[in-house]
């Protein structure tokens, strides 16, 4: 369970998170989404304690991460993959974190089984490629048997088979009761992994709650027609209210109506159809349109209004 | 990587039993942590080694020049006055230079790689992994001049027994020299561990510790101001010399006494450290 609460963070005059409140439930696998810079991995940070928030407080399970009395057993982080010293060897690195615990070195050599780096424990980290570096913050982050994970991009670098790996890896953690905390920029993975989702831009909420509802809010599902007369068709159902796009010659991407209904239409006309299938909404398409809000807000901002916003802000 | 697919992690980690009730953290545990990290990068060994070399080498360099000195009719009265313990510490400055250096880079390695994240991942309370470090430089630092010293003096004492000159072990004085040598070398290396905490830069924290332990006072002894010469007295250089004679001889009025050069010295050592102390718990990793 994390709970932030009116969470902000600045830096001089920018604020990187502005006064965020969200409760991530245990038992779910929770999808943190936003474009570069929206204050994901500062917000990630701040509920590890290791940033300080300017306002505005974060807890997880129950206390500040400063006053567990073995915080690696309440949360296993992942903040970044070059957490880790390259001179040092996968093997050293977990048992300097598994010392300040006093956390057996079999567990040590547990994780290291699970992540499937035993073939390269005692390899100097500096050689690693960046999908070895991600099994081995993933490892550290499994060390303590956390009850709540973080993981800042964990499926960064990682070919197929460990993006798949850590999909049923998280889902398990979840089915077990805990909580798990992920960002990714891959939206089809994030839908195939997450739960719920919490989609920031600009340090501010767009989006929160179930994965299909947050689809749901802003793209609606079309339909996609492949026909030899494509644009007669495209002008039968403009004229009935739809909305009409064509990608391509002889395709049609529609929205605002049912499969059902172009199918009556083309009928109705006499217009032959190669193709006629429905399209749920993607996460990706839902994500553009959140964040291009977020972009457009952005851009339209003078000079002017940004420091009348400053203003009322003080 | 594919016979870990094979392995279905949903059986693997409910394999593992849950975690025992003493997994916490304890200041053992965060030095044993420390103590780790520290031998398991070769950069420690490869700066262990040098000053352990460096000291050695200057010690047998100074035992050699004997022999000029000897030679030398204005010079050589001079040898009856030395003692041979101050011969086998004379490679301290260099053993200062590495120590300093190690005892910078405990910290400023861990900011350079991002390391520092998982380490205050593991103790959010931050200072016991200061206190931690600060313990554990203190050893190696003990141990590495005890190392220097011993190998200094078997190696130099054919050289030094033509002179008479080998330190007897019953004689306060060579313990006095030897200790004194111990002594700065750990606030050396304190000092540089709380410039690197407060600095966190390697670059910025080797230039500041190095200028003030070793560079001031070959700078400003070209500036001949009564108050330039004082603060020259109180730099580390200058304050450890009183430690590193026998006391036998006066030296110069410009040095301290041995008790304030004791304290000086630990000054250099405490306050920087309880500076990063109060600056670490608040700032962001």
């Amino acid at each position: 369970m994390i709970e932030a609460h009116e969470l902000t963070k600045r830096y001089g005059d920018t604020t990187a998170v502005h006064s965020l409140s969200f409760t991530i439930a245990p038992g779910t696998v929770t999808g943190f989404l936003g474009p570069n810079g929206a204050g994901k991995s500062t917000t990630m940070r701040m509920i590890m304690g290791l940033d300080r928030p300017t306002s505005g407080t974060v807890t997880v399970n129950g206390k500040p991460y400063r006053q567990h009395r073995a915080p690696l057993r309440e949360v296993g982080a992942l903040l970044e993959a070059s957490a880790v010293h390259p001179g040092r060897s996968a093997r050293s690195h977990l048992r300097t974190m598994a010392a300040t615990h006093n956390i057996k070195a079999s567990r040590v050599s547990e994780v290291i089984e699970m992540t499937g780096l035993a073939r390269v424990a005692t390899k100097r980290v500096g050689g690693f490629s960046l999908g070895m570096r991600q099994r081995l913050g993933i490892a550290a982050a499994l060390l303590g048997d956390p009850r709540t994970l973080i993981l800042d991009e964990p499926v960064n670098g990682l070919d197929p088979e460990g993006v798949q790996w850590v999909r049923q890896l998280v889902r398990a953690l979840a089915a077990e009761g805990r909580t798990v905390f992920l960002s990714s920029h891959l939206m089809s993975e994030m839908s195939q992994t997450a739960d719920q989702l919490l989609v920031i831009g600009r340090g501010r909420i767009i989006a929160a709650g179930p994965v299909q509802q947050v689809i749901d809010s802003v793209a609606s599902d079309g339909v996609r027609v492949r026909s030899p007369h494509a644009g007669e068709l495209a002008t039968a159902l403009t004229a009935d209210g739809a909305t009409v796009t064509s990608p391509e010659a002889g395709t049609l991407e529609i929205s605002g109506t049912t499969a059902e209904h172009v199918g009556e239409v083309a009928f109705n006309s006499g217009l032959l159809l190669h193709e006629l299938s429905p399209r749920r909404a993607s996460l990706e398409e839902a994500y553009m349109r959140l964040t291009q809000d977020a972009v457009e807000y952005r851009a339209h901002t003078t000079p002017t209004t940004s420091r009348t916003a400053k203003a009322e802000n003080q | 990587m594919s016979t870990l697919t094979a392995d279905p992690p949903t059986t693997s980690h409910a394999a593992i039993p849950p975690a025992a009730a003493q997994v916490q953290p304890t200041f053992a545990g965060v030095v044993r942590g420390e103590w780790i990290k520290l031998l398991s990068l070769r950069s420690t060994w490869w700066t262990l080694a040098a000053t352990v070399a460096v000291i050695t080498l200057v010690a047998l360099a100074a035992a050699a020049s004997l022999n000029a000195m000897a030679d030398d009719p204005a010079l050589a009265p001079g040898i009856e006055q030395m003692h041979g313990a101050e011969v086998i510490s004379s490679g301290f400055h260099f053993g200062m230079l590495t120590i300093a250096v190690l005892g910078a880079l405990l910290i400023t390695g861990e900011y350079a790689t991002g390391s520092i994240r998982s380490t205050f991942a593991a103790v959010p309370t931050r200072i016991p992994v200061l206190a931690a470090k600060a313990l554990t430089l203190v050893v190696l630092t003990a141990a590495v001049t005890l190392v220097s010293v011993t190998l200094s003096y078997f190696l130099t004492m054919p050289q030094l027994s033509q002179y008479d000159l080998v330190p007897a072990l019953d004689d306060p004085g060579t313990w006095r020299v030897f200790g004194g040598t111990l002594y700065s070398l750990m606030a050396a290396a304190l000092f540089s561990l709380g410039i690197g905490t407060l600095l966190r830069s390697t670059a910025a924290s080797l230039t500041a510790a190095l200028t003030v332990l070793l560079l001031l006072p070959g700078i400003l002894s070209f500036i001949r101001l009564d108050w330039v010469e004082t603060i020259v007295s109180y730099l580390p250089l200058p304050a450890s010399s009183a430690l590193l004679t026998t006391g036998a001889v006066e030296t110069q009025g410009a040095y301290l006494s041995t008790q304030a050069s004791l304290i000086v010295m630990a000054a250099y050592a405490v306050v920087p450290l309880a500076a990063a102390a109060v600056t670490l718990h608040r700032r962001d990793a």
